[in-house]
């Protein structure tokens, strides 16, 4: 008798438990979830636009550093150093432009009192000196303070 | 064991019955209370207001709204997305308080400021000139902030007189200072700095104020031009031609940098005018009131 009252009061208890359990699941409205990517967060896989002569600069700039400036070690005191400053320009405004702007460069590397003056800090303590903002083109210009350490 | 639980049976029956209703009702009091009503909804959303969590906050006045229809909630839903820098969505709000009667003037305000920090300087300058819901209480804030706007971007600078007569006089001197700061900068221009480059090499770059790389320019490119003439003097062609083709590129590297640097400059003087402005109207709040609920 007092086995099946037992019985009778646990199925009760299990019961009411079961009843009344997770009711938080309800009442906050799980929402589906969808994992596809949206089409304005895709990466943009479009390949930099391989001109002829950069690949040539590339190539001789691949030289260098294989011949010359592995051996050297890491002098240059800009960043990016001056011979991918000289890629770079290339890739940014064209072989000409861009020859200009590193000869720019080259002369503003030869100034043995640049300082951080005139120049933000790359987080490694160099120069940062990108060649965007030499472009000519006012609205690429990204101005950063001198002396500001830039991540 | 068995003679045990027989013994207490009814022991283990009061127990059982005790313990029965607290299972079944454990979980009814926060039925009862229903979180979720409109009321709890503001209440949450006034806590999370004051605690400065305007996102959350948003959520749960926007809940309450769909229930009851409240000024002072549908005032403070925009105002947290304007403290959480959505300012589309706060002029939207604001705009829908214009009617309003305890807080129209105020919604109004918000309104202009919205627009303000949403940088659409045009939309709040033609607002303004087609007199578009002024708060005439705020009219003379919302005049201020019309003019200060000038400052944000490249149109044309009103007359000295009205502008300098909207703001208070403790105000004036630096106002003055930053007007013509914006009128007549202090600019290079990448013209003169290439000319004079042109000129004499590294003179673009003095103009500029880059001195060192200046006489670095002039001193690289002289030394080149002298080698090249003391080799072709001494019938030295081919390393004459070398010099003279390192010394010309240079020569030409240094015209464009010296271009370069005066855009690079300009950019400089722009970015200290904006930095200088907004700092200057940041830690003044703008001359604007703070509105409180």
């Amino acid at each position: 008798m007092l086995s099946r009252f037992l019985i009778i009061t646990f199925i009760l208890l299990l019961q009411s438990s079961c009843n009344f359990a997770q009711t938080d699941w309800v009442k906050w409205n799980a929402q589906e979830v969808s994992y596809t990517i949206d089409d304005q967060v895709k990466p943009n896989k479009t390949a930099v636009n391989q001109t002829f002569p950069l690949t040539v600069v590339s190539f001789f700039r691949n030289l260098y550093g294989l011949f010359i400036s592995d051996l050297d070690g890491d002098n240059c005191p800009f960043y990016p150093s001056c011979s991918n400053f000289f890629v770079q320009s290339v890739g940014e405004a064209g072989l000409i432009k861009g020859s200009l702007m590193f000869s720019d460069r080259f002369l503003r590397d030869l100034n043995l009192l640049k300082g951080k003056n005139q120049y933000p800090l790359y987080k490694i303590g160099k120069f940062y000196d990108p060649p965007y903002n030499y472009t000519l083109s006012q609205e690429k210009i990204i101005y950063q303070i001198p002396g500001k350490v830039i991540d | 064991m068995k003679g045990f639980l027989i013994n207490n049976k009814f022991l283990f029956c009061i127990y059982f019955l005790f313990l029965l209703p607290i299972v079944l009702y454990s979980q009814n009091y926060i039925d009862q209370q229903n979180l979720f009503s409109p009321e709890s909804r503001l209440k949450f959303g006034s806590y999370l207001y004051s605690e400065e969590d305007y996102l959350r906050a948003s959520v749960e006045f926007r809940e309450y709204l769909k229930y009851v229809d409240n000024d002072t909630v549908r005032f403070k839903f925009a105002t947290c997305f304007y403290k959480i820098g959505r300012f589309q969505e706060a002029a939207d709000n604001f705009k829908g308080l214009f009617t309003s009667r305890n807080l129209q003037q105020e919604s109004k305000l918000a309104y202009y400021k919205s627009v303000f920090f949403q940088k659409n300087y045009s939309l709040f300058r033609i607002s303004f000139n087609n007199e578009f819901h002024i708060p005439w209480d705020y009219k003379d804030e919302i005049k201020r902030l019309y003019y200060i706007s000038f400052f944000f971007d490249n149109s044309v600078l009103p007359d000295t007189n009205n502008f300098f007569s909207s703001f208070p006089d403790s105000n004036k001197s630096v106002i003055k200072q930053f007007y013509f700061r914006k009128k007549f900068p202090e600019y290079k221009n990448p013209t003169t700095a290439a000319l004079l480059s042109g000129l004499i090499p590294g003179l673009g770059k003095i103009y500029v104020g880059e001195i060192t790389d200046g006489f670095t320019s002039l001193l690289v490119t002289g030394v080149l031009t002298f080698l090249a003439i003391d080799n072709f003097k001494h019938n030295h062609n081919f390393r004459g031609w070398l010099f003279a083709g390192l010394g010309a590129y240079f020569y030409g590297g240094n015209i464009y940098g010296s271009a370069a640097a005066a855009q690079i400059f300009n950019a400089g003087v722009k970015f200290n005018f904006d930095s200088d402005v907004r700092l200057y109207f940041e830690k003044r709040n703008y001359l604007l009131p703070e509105i409180k609920l």
